[in-house]
């Protein structure tokens, strides 16, 4: 991997409130996001990984440090240029699949592009398509979808644009165990097959296993990594954690 | 990280039975000969993937939906056969409810919107607040009782809810998906309050759920499929 | 961006369309009543470009008119027949080569007489020595409607060769800037126009704001899709605008169609041609444009608090509560009119109405910005008070968005501003009349010799009458039974043509004024109403769309409905009772200038206002009754999960 890293941190601070009630969701975190490959953010509860991923992503600025998108220091954009930034660089994938109930799939699969004024490489969406499993239901309302379903056509959403860089927050959290299986093992053919970069904020140590790698956080500071990840390494070293913050 | 101490007694009557419950919209079967009974202290989740009539399961015990075939016991009364004010008034006494999101009213501090089921029944302003108040340092929540819902968490609004849902001291609560609306490790720690403190009152807990995690923090599991229910004891794997 | 946005509204569903459908009722009702006021001032335009040059150049002021410019004398005859008023217009030497007056196909040679066609009809229906006799002969022609007031206007246009007494010279057909009666009517358009004016812009902000609520989520979607700041404003507002677009258009066509309903309304002596009360096209375009741009700036003015950063709808904010700042309105407000109420007397005639109108305005506004602050103090009283929930939950409401809370109040409140500026005033117009409608009097500088005539022409047809010679007139008291219209005819010679009236009758013009008023006050009342009614209507019913989630879900609780809807009655008839009361002195003030304030207290006055004040109370709950179904059907809708 000699490749820039896909996204950096430098000495992010986020503060949420002032004085007293002020709290630190993060508290210096630097480290790097490897490009073309799958990364998995985990911590407990309050550990600032939600915070950290939406610095990354531009949709919320810091406190003070430095977030870097490619070589882009998203801190010195503005809110047209950050705008910009999620529309062309960065496609999301939420816990809530955020998809427009009065459009069909198709039509929520092209809406970044009609927003942006793109056009779409009919090629590239054919084979998102045909890789999501989506070919039958591109003319369905979300509504008549499984939430598995829905979070694919979010994820063709996300990849439409051919990112750098792909965020999903809790993607499996409103899905069944088969469900989020799929959609995490889609994430991963979309990292093997097609070299794009992904970050994935969960709890999960399940989902985590699908990673190339593990970005573990702590009390707003990064607390440690983990290679090739298995449930069980995970696991483990999620405790590790726990056992340090429980007195 | 468990909180349910010991197995509820099972050799008392049931607080809450469903009976044959069938439901149909049209010529549509939501709920078929479904069978549920939940005994106090215990917690009880119905599961599902959507479509199963896992909310028309819910809403025919609450007395929200009168099931087409069937009886609903609350306790000694069976239900169904009530008129729906009377099931309203039962809903706002002796049954407690805990929805998604959205359940509190924005206008009203916290605290008030505790309150409100206790004025609802009669109770006088002063009193309900103070029974009200009482309930927020158990519920993680003390010297919040005077934000609004949205100066609050999503966390925070579910315990106020629990709260609201818990004040009346009612028999049996229902759970509507109560995480669903938070990141996971808040819904964890939705559910620890919510078993931890309907555990204390005594009263039956009805989880409706599609998170298997959710799932396996309860006593038992009734699975809905196709409007037909399947009863598994504690799920394997699951942590204790 | 808007095509999407046109998409969405479209693929929208069934509430998509109801919160589609308030805000269009709002607007095409609010557009409607702006139509119709300045189809108003359109109508006294139109009337007046027809029927002006009989008045005379003698109303048009201090200027001299040059013997050069001028083209004919007139003289114009109020007289009566069968109970309504008949204008006899004599035109005095018309000079030659010149195009006739409006509606006649020559101008008259001495001896001829253009008659309206309703004149026409009646000249055949009355014996001749009760109308036709009057005249110098048959009609010669027809007057066509580009001539009168309205289609059955009586009037006759009598060629004659001068010189004739009373007659004054004229130097166009046409209107002359000036004073002239319907100059009067116009400036009290104004004030009727400034009086509902705040209403209905009122109700077309208010309108643009409903239910915004439900497009909040659907716009964070977007921005976390990198929809630009400019693009989510535009999917917040493309929305509103086209509804208001369309409910503009159906305003206007609805007043457009409503026009000969409109007509029938007699103001200034008659009823209208219903084209003289529909707005040009450019005037309607206006209208719809200008809609359309308020509806958006306002729907903007809305969207600004809620469409914020990409990670969702921020949290409402403390919403701005309405500070004790606000009394200093009440005193600026004062000021203002009082300097406006000076300024009108020195004021230019034909501005008049609008200084006025000005000042009116700056009293509007104060009732407007003190209202919100009323809510506020009633909430905290509430709060502090309530025993049950449903007092509470209305104190709570009040005071937490009092701007919001009075929004749906505010129609109905300045309806009672209007009521309170107009009661005083009725009342002191009613006090008008009452002339003795006895004696036919005959105005001559011969008393004596007229007299004696008049004694000899009445007995020679048979009447019998009691003729008495006064300083300056004559007056002849006939028997009941006696047809009033033949002694007319009979005696009207004896005075060089001019009119036999009664005193009542000779009074008709400010008696008209004074009815005209009273009409007027109620055509204003009752579209200020309309305002108001639908405002709290669809306000009631985007406030249960805009809460169905919570309501349903309370319902479910086992909330009864009937708490709710007390509450509603709550958080609505105590803000508007403490406002009316504001509105009302308020009013009162503003008609001060022009009748005592004990005015309010005579038994008219007293009558209009607790008939505002009971429909008032009606309307609210009526509005609050109707948006009960869709409470209900919005509640007991089972689903609990997700959302529409």
């Amino acid at each position: 991997m000699n490749r820039p890293p896909a996204a950096r941190a430098a000495g992010l601070v986020k503060t949420y409130g002032r004085g007293d009630a002020a709290v630190h969701a993060l508290d210096g975190v630097s480290l790097e996001v490897p490009a073309a490959a799958f990364t998995a953010i985990m911590g407990p509860s309050g550990s600032g990984k939600s915070t950290l991923m939406h610095l990354l992503a531009g949709l919320d600025t810091a406190t003070s440090g430095q977030a870097f998108l490619g070589d882009t220091d998203l801190g010195a954009c503005g809110d047209r240029e950050l705008t910009a930034i999620r529309r062309d660089r960065i496609g999301f994938v939420f816990q809530s699949f955020n998809l427009l109930p009065q459009l069909t799939a198709a039509q929520n699969i092209d809406l970044p592009a009609q927003l942006a004024g793109r056009r779409v490489d009919p090629a590239w969406r054919e084979s998102l398509v045909g890789l999501l499993d989506l070919t039958d239901r591109l003319g369905h309302r979300p509504t008549q979808l499984s939430g598995g379903q829905q979070q694919r056509v979010a994820l063709a959403r996300a990849l439409l644009g051919r990112p750098e860089i792909v965020f999903a927050d809790e993607p499996t959290g409103n899905l069944d165990s088969a469900a989020g299986h799929e959609v995490l093992a889609l994430l991963q053919r979309s990292v093997r097959e097609l070299g794009g970069t992904v970050v994935v904020v969960t709890h999960d140590p399940v989902a985590a296993s699908y990673a190339d790698g593990v970005l573990l956080l702590r009390d707003g500071r990064l607390a440690g990594t983990l290679v090739a990840p298995r449930p069980d390494t995970v696991l483990a070293a999620l405790a590790e954690l726990s056992g340090a913050v429980a007195r | 990280m468990s909180e349910l101490a010991s197995e509820p007694s099972t050799q008392r009557e049931p607080v809450l039975r469903g009976v044959g419950l069938t439901h149909r919209y049209g010529v549509t079967t939501v709920l078929h000969d479904a069978e549920i009974a939940v005994h106090p202290g215990e917690v009880v989740a119905v599961t599902g993937p959507s479509g199963s009539g896992k909310s028309t399961l819910l809403h025919c015990l609450a007395g929200i939906l009168v099931p087409s075939e069937g009886e609903v016991w609350l306790g000694p009364d069976r239900i169904d056969g009530w008129s729906e004010s009377r099931r309203a008034a039962l809903r706002g006494s002796r049954l407690g409810f805990v929805f998604q999101f959205g359940q509190l009213l924005p206008e009203l501090p916290a605290v008030e919107n505790v309150a409100l089921p206790l004025m609802l029944g009669g109770m006088r302003r002063v009193e309900a607040v103070e029974r009200a108040a009482a309930w927020f340092a158990p519920l993680g929540l003390a010297g919040l009782e005077q934000r609004r819902p949205g100066q609050l968490s999503g966390g925070q609004e579910q315990r106020v809810a629990i709260g609201r849902a818990l004040v009346t001291e009612p028999e049996v609560v229902f759970a509507d998906e109560p995480t669903g609306a938070v990141d996971t490790d808040t819904g964890h720690r939705v559910m620890e309050l919510l078993t931890a403190l309907v555990g204390r009152t005594g009263a039956g807990l009805v989880v409706v759920t599609h998170d298997a995690e959710v799932a396996a923090r309860c006593h038992r599991t009734v699975s809905l499929r196709d409007g037909r229910t399947a009863e598994s004891a504690r799920p394997a794997g699951a942590r204790t | 961006m808007v095509g999407l946005s046109l998409r969405l509204l479209r693929l929208g569903g069934r509430r998509s369309w109801a919160a589609a459908g308030l805000v269009g009722a709002g607007v095409a009702v609010g557009t409607m009543l702006l139509a119709v006021a300045l189809g108003a001032l359109h109508g006294w335009d139109a009337r007046e470009s027809r029927t002006a040059w009989r008045a005379g150049d003698y109303y048009s002021g201090p200027q001299k008119v040059l013997p050069a410019d001028v083209v004919a004398s007139v003289r114009v005859t109020a007289d009566r027949v069968g109970g309504l008023p008949l204008q006899v217009v004599d035109l005095v030497d018309p000079r030659a080569g010149l195009a006739p007056p409006p509606g006649l196909d020559r101008t008259p040679a001495p001896g001829q007489v253009w008659v309206s066609p309703a004149l026409a009809t009646l000249l055949r229906q009355l014996p001749a020595d009760e109308l036709a006799d009057r005249f110098p002969g048959a009609p010669t022609g027809v007057i066509s409607d580009a001539g009168l007031r309205d289609p059955g206007e009586l009037v006759a246009v009598v060629g004659r060769a001068g010189p004739l007494a009373g007659a004054s010279p004229i130097t166009v057909f046409g209107p002359v800037p000036g004073f002239s009666t319907i100059e009067i009517y116009r400036q009290l358009t104004y004030v009727a126009v400034a009086l509902m004016i705040f209403p209905v812009l009122s109700l077309l902000g208010a309108s643009a704001r409903l239910t915004a609520a439900r497009r909040t989520e659907r716009l964070a979607t977007l921005r976390l899709l990198g929809a630009s700041t400019g693009q989510v404003t535009v999917a917040a507002v493309t929305e509103v605008t086209a509804v208001a677009g369309v409910a503009a258009v159906v305003g206007v066509v609805g007043q457009w169609l409503l026009a000969p309903a409109l007509a029938a309304v007699e103001l200034g002596g008659s009823g209208w041609y219903a084209d003289d009360l529909r707005p040009s096209v450019p005037v309607m375009i206006g209208i719809v444009v200008g809609v359309g741009l308020l509806a958006t700036a306002a729907a903007v003015g809305g969207m600004r608090q809620v469409v914020v950063g990409p990670l969702g709808v921020v949290r409402r904010q403390r919403p701005g509560s309405a500070r004790l700042v606000r009394l200093l309105v009440v005193v600026a407000g004062v000021v203002v009119f009082a300097v406006a109420n000076t300024a009108r007397q020195n004021a230019a005639a034909n501005i008049t109405g609008l200084v006025f109108g000005i000042g009116i305005l700056a009293l509007f506004g104060t009732v407007s910005v003190v209202g919100p602050l009323v809510v506020r103090l009633i909430g905290n009283g509430l709060v502090r008070s309530a025993r049950s929930p449903a007092k509470l939950l209305a104190g709570r409401r009040l005071l937490d968005d009092p701007r919001a809370a009075f929004r749906p109040l505010a129609g109905l409140t300045l309806a009672v501003f209007v009521a309170g500026f107009l009661a005083p005033l009725t009342s002191a117009v009613a006090g008008a009349g009452g002339a003795d409608d006895t004696a036919l009097r005959m105005r001559t500088g011969d008393p004596a010799s007229v007299a004696a005539a008049a004694r000899a022409r009445l007995d020679q047809l048979g009447i019998g009458a009691q003729v008495t010679a006064g300083r300056r007139s004559v007056d002849v008291v006939t028997g009941t039974s006696v047809d009033r219209d033949r002694v007319r005819t009979a005696l009207s010679p004896l005075v060089n043509g001019t009119a036999v009236l009664t005193e009542q009758e000779g009074n008709g013009e400010n008696t008209l004024l004074a009815a005209d008023l009273t009409r007027g006050a109620v055509v204003v009342l009752v579209a200020t109403f309309l305002v108001a009614a639908t405002s709290a209507g669809t306000s009631a019913a985007a406030r249960v769309l805009d809460q169905r989630r919570t309501l349903r879900l309370l319902r479910l609780a086992g909330t009864p409905l009937r708490v709710l809807d007390a509450a509603r009655r709550a958080e609505t008839i105590r803000p508007l009772l403490v406002n009316g009361a504001i509105a009302l002195v308020l009013g009162v003030l503003c008609a001060s200038p022009f009748a005592a304030a004990s005015g309010v207290l005579e038994p008219s006055a007293l009558i209009l206002l607790g008939g505002v004040l009971v429909t008032g109370v009606l309307l609210v709950l009526g509005a609050s009754a109707a948006s009960r179904p869709l409470l209900r059907s919005v509640t007991t809708d089972t689903q609990t999960s997700g959302d529409s």
